[in-house]
């Protein structure tokens, strides 16, 4: 007895929009708490001690606020961009503007290009982030995993940065012919 | 674009209106209107064909090549 399985592109869209809304959910979450923690270590006295961000940021905060602003604004923006690039999915998955009749499309041709310009300042400041806190280990500044867990992977970023501003171009070129047989008469 | 369509001109001789030759042409009311206007960027020969026939007349009459 067979049985086929055959899957839909809506089916795919549909499963693609909740995973991107549990995504999302959680990048943002984790981008607010950043910023909530690092408000909070500058702002209580006790703050540095008990954050969410760990000891370590707490105690580079107490040695220099300097340093732990440099550190925790890479964190911040690599968080914030990585909530950001989500929320755009999201955006165009919910608006359905993706549809497979005329697939090349203004709104799908911008989500590529302001996707691929997200993976490219995540990748750019994530990688600027892991130098510096590199450096600041070298020179004495005890920080453990923390930092790194939220920069790590700029490599990644940089690649897929690259490979969406290639189909971006590619997207345009489909756009302009999209557009020129629809006023083909 | 320095083609110039000028089927209103061939359509007022021969008296036919735009709903007439979209449905003896077999081309939507609003392709005919973008090659009325000038906003078609491209016409299939068949379609050439088709409208020629419609308003007996040649590719000459309909299209011009404008240096402007």
């Amino acid at each position: 007895m067979e049985i086929k399985i055959t899957i839909t592109t809506k089916q795919i869209l549909a499963v693609l929009q909740v995973i991107s809304w549990i995504l999302f959910l959680g990048l943002a979450v984790e981008a607010g708490g950043v910023i909530c923690s690092v408000a909070y270590i500058m702002l209580t006295e006790n703050g540095a001690n008990n954050s969410w961000l760990g000891p370590e940021l707490g105690r580079l905060y107490q040695a220099d606020a300097g340093y732990f602003l440099a550190v925790t604004s890479y964190v911040c923006i690599t968080s914030t961009f990585k909530a950001l690039l989500f929320y755009l999915i999201v955006k165009i998955l919910y608006e359905q503007k993706i549809n497979m009749e005329q697939p090349f499309n203004r709104s799908l041709g911008n989500l590529i290009s302001n996707m691929s310009y997200l993976s490219l300042g995540i990748g750019l400041f994530a990688s600027g982030g892991v130098r510096y806190v590199k450096w600041l280990t070298k020179n004495g500044a005890a920080l453990s995993d923390v930092a790194y867990s939220y920069l790590d992977g700029a490599h990644v970023w940089l690649f897929m940065g690259v490979i969406l501003l290639v189909i971006g171009q590619i997207f345009k070129r489909g756009i302009e012919i999209q557009e020129e047989h629809e006023l083909t008469v | 674009m320095a083609i110039v369509v000028n089927l209103d001109v061939m359509m007022a001789k021969r008296k036919m209106s735009l709903n007439e030759l979209s449905e003896k042409v077999e081309i939507t009311l609003a392709n005919l209107s973008n090659l009325k206007t000038g906003k078609a960027k491209a016409i299939r020969f068949s379609t050439l064909d088709a409208i020629c026939k419609a308003l007996d007349c040649q590719p000459a009459d309909i299209l011009e090549y404008s240096k402007k």
